[in-house]
């Protein structure tokens, strides 16, 4: 079924970073509705990818980045895997669960 | 230690183990050369275009495992880069391309001989970097090579502004011993229960078919592979990409499947319940229409890329991780099973493909005519090939009919060994990339099987061969058109042959070969393709280009019918369909 969906992403605050999400739109053939990025400064909501991922966040070295798309659902768990693979990206969440560098959580965490 | 920012990126690929530069030098790339100059652990190969220095480079890496290093400057020198850094991308070929930018404070001035090379290689690389600073040209580096060479493999461009190698400001230099980014986990142990059920699902089949693919030899997997099937004991049929992987000459191997490939390998497809991908990815050559795709079958897929799983075939056993990694897994699960495993549960499966093989199977015999009453055939000439190359040759190829030919009639044993552009289909591959493969492994034979067509896209690098002293063995199978569109045109628009000859056109490409010092040699019968062809391989100091005149109206069989067909919807011979 075809419905607006958004997408949240956590991912490196590093030039060029934006613009391959974007592109990778683009290139599959997908569409975005709307876009929204920013650098995060409270990281207490990303204390679990820290653990995860064994790192700490220091300031402005990453953004959130939410993504309004339309789409149906065999192509959203797609959208979902191919931004994962992208090197810059942390974490991506949608309706079907959140991608952490190859690990599938069963709910939207972010 | 203290360097400048062009001996820093030198000396950082030395640390990496570089041994050769593929590249063409300009403006913004002075600095660098000058590094280059002023070191003995590299050899820069020095190509015509920069296209060509890309397919060696990857036709280095597809032969040894190993990156391949491109070295451009900016403008013209990187947008000549693009087909070869595609080609690469698309069958997750590991390549770091360092490209020349202008100066940092002209870039976005429309200064001279800039473009957006980071813009432009975006869709078709895996990462690129830009260097900020001299200090970070060490760390960009050995990043580069890990995930060029890491996960699924593939391209890494970095751009390097010229003000940022000057040979005056010094930096601090160490290479870093370790690299660890925070973003990029590629798997490499697969999950246990995934590999238990996907042994449950193995044991309990009747119609198991193994499907392997470039995965399999780009994570050295192909030990684990046959020794997976020493368990399994299954008809194994690899895609264009993964020829090599599991030995041509074994008895459970099916020949090549997809678009061109063999009778029984795509009825084994369609017949399946079961299918164990490993390392391929249900590309469109492979499935015909996916509806179709084989209707009864279970699919377990091996594949360390997560988006390349479920994109065009559901699958219903998902294992991810290094393909070595996983194959290792499912081997120990298996020999711990063992007794469960009851070889007769495939024999019925077995003959039933032995009939199919026998009903429409490949004639590997055609090289046996040798009557001048009929025009030679593509297929013998690559028959000849295998018989005088005794079968373990590094094969290059172009793309067109010459590639498919090659496909079916050389058998590969061993991986690696067979080197072409499956995935983008760049004609002027084959002639560059043995090059690379020649320089990697100068004592072996190197072979590029190639047409008229592909071989004047990169003909050009006979120089570079000619420099380097590169001795390899040409083989133009020439049927004076481009034979695979011709083919289309015959097939589905009715003999039109729109655009597709230059018959008047062709050079004498013995007497070009032998401008640029090498051997030409010209067949167009029959009784000369022999003796012809064993002449060419018995010279080993000096390039030869065989030019050899074939029936210039023969088609590729079998043929998937497309659109809307399944995979055991397949033509023939002209007007002869399943």
């Amino acid at each position: 079924m075809i419905e607006e969906r958004q997408l949240t992403l956590i991912m490196e605050n590093k030039p060029g970073a934006l613009v391959r999400v974007v592109g990778l739109f683009h290139q599959r053939g997908y569409n975005i509705e709307s876009l929204h990025v920013e650098p995060i400064n409270d990281f207490k909501p990303y204390k679990f990818i820290e653990d995860e991922l064994n790192t700490k966040f220091s300031e402005g070295e990453i953004s959130r980045l939410e993504i309004k798309t339309t789409v149906d659902d065999p192509l959203m768990r797609q959208i979902l895997r191919q931004i994962n693979k992208l090197i810059d990206v942390i974490a991506v969440s949608g309706n079907e669960g959140t991608y952490l560098k190859g690990v599938l959580r069963d709910e939207n965490l972010l | 230690m203290k360097l400048a920012g062009n001996d820093i990126l030198i000396q950082s690929l030395i640390e990496e183990g570089v041994e050769y530069i593929f590249g063409y030098p300009g403006g913004a790339s002075l600095h660098i050369y000058d590094a280059i100059f002023n070191q003995k652990e590299m050899q820069h190969i020095l190509v015509r275009h920069e296209q060509g220095a890309t397919h060696a480079a990857d036709g280095y890496a597809r032969a040894t495992g190993k990156p391949g290093v491109v070295m451009l400057t900016s403008g013209p020198g990187a947008t000549n880069a693009i087909t070869g850094i595609a080609t690469a991308f698309m069958d997750s070929i590991p390549m770091i391309v360092i490209s020349g930018q202008v100066q940092s404070h002209l870039i976005g001035t429309d200064a001279f001989q800039e473009t957006d090379m980071i813009g432009v290689s975006r869709p078709i690389v895996k990462h690129s970097f830009t260097v900020d600073h001299q200090s970070n040209i060490a760390k960009i580096i050995k990043e580069a090579f890990y995930i060029a060479t890491s996960g699924r493999q593939g391209p890494v461009v970095i751009d390097v502004p010229k003000d940022l190698t000057n040979p005056v400001d010094l930096f601090e230099y160490k290479y870093p011993s370790e690299v660890n980014i925070r973003s990029y986990n590629p798997p490499i142990e697969p999950e246990q229960s995934q590999i238990d059920r996907a042994v449950e699902a193995i044991i309990k089949s009747k119609q198991t078919v193994i499907y392997a693919g470039g995965g399999t030899i780009s994570s050295n997997a192909a030990k684990e592979l046959f020794e997976l099937n020493s368990y399994i004991n299954a008809p194994i049929t690899n895609t264009l990409m993964g020829l090599g992987v599991y030995p041509a000459s074994d008895k459970n191997f099916l020949g090549m499947l997809g678009m061109h490939g063999t009778y029984q390998a795509n009825m084994a497809m369609h017949n399946a319940d079961l299918i164990i991908a490993i390392g391929a990815r249900f590309d469109d050559r492979i499935t015909n229409t996916p509806e179709k795709f084989a209707p009864n079958a279970q699919i377990i897929h091996f594949d360390v890329d997560h988006s390349s799983v479920s994109k065009i075939i559901e699958a219903d056993i998902a294992v991810f991780g290094q393909v070595k990694n996983s194959l290792q897994a499912m081997n120990a699960k298996l020999k711990s099973r063992l007794s469960e495993i009851n070889d007769s549960r495939l024999d019925a499966w077995r003959n039933q493909i032995a009939e199919w093989k026998e009903m429409h199977g490949l004639d590997h015999d055609l090289y046996k005519n040798n009557s001048d009453d009929s025009p030679i055939l593509p297929q013998a000439v690559v028959q000849h090939i295998y018989h005088a190359s005794n079968g373990d040759a590094f094969v290059t190829s172009d793309v067109g009919q010459h590639q498919m030919f090659a496909a079916q009639y050389y058998h590969f044993d061993e991986p690696r060994k067979w080197i072409n552009s499956g995935g983008l289909g760049t004609m002027g591959f084959g002639l560059p990339a043995a090059m690379g493969v020649k320089l990697a492994y100068p004592e072996e034979e190197v072979i590029c099987i190639t047409g008229e067509g592909s071989i004047q896209m990169c003909i050009q690098e006979l120089s570079t061969c000619t420099q380097y002293k590169l001795p390899i063995k040409i083989f133009n199978i020439n049927n004076l058109a481009l034979g695979m569109v011709k083919q289309w045109q015959d097939m589905n628009y009715d003999g039109r042959h729109s655009s597709i000859s230059y018959e008047d056109s062709l050079p004498d490409f013995t007497k070009l070969v032998e401008s640029y010092g090498h051997v030409g040699i010209k067949i167009t019968k029959n009784s000369q393709l022999k003796a012809g062809i064993e002449e060419a391989m018995s010279i080993k100091d000096k390039l030869v280009f065989v030019d050899i005149y074939v029936d210039p109206n023969e088609h590729v069989y079998p043929m998937l019918v497309a659109p809307d067909g399944s995979l055991k919807d397949m033509w023939l011979g002209k007007g002869e369909k399943t």
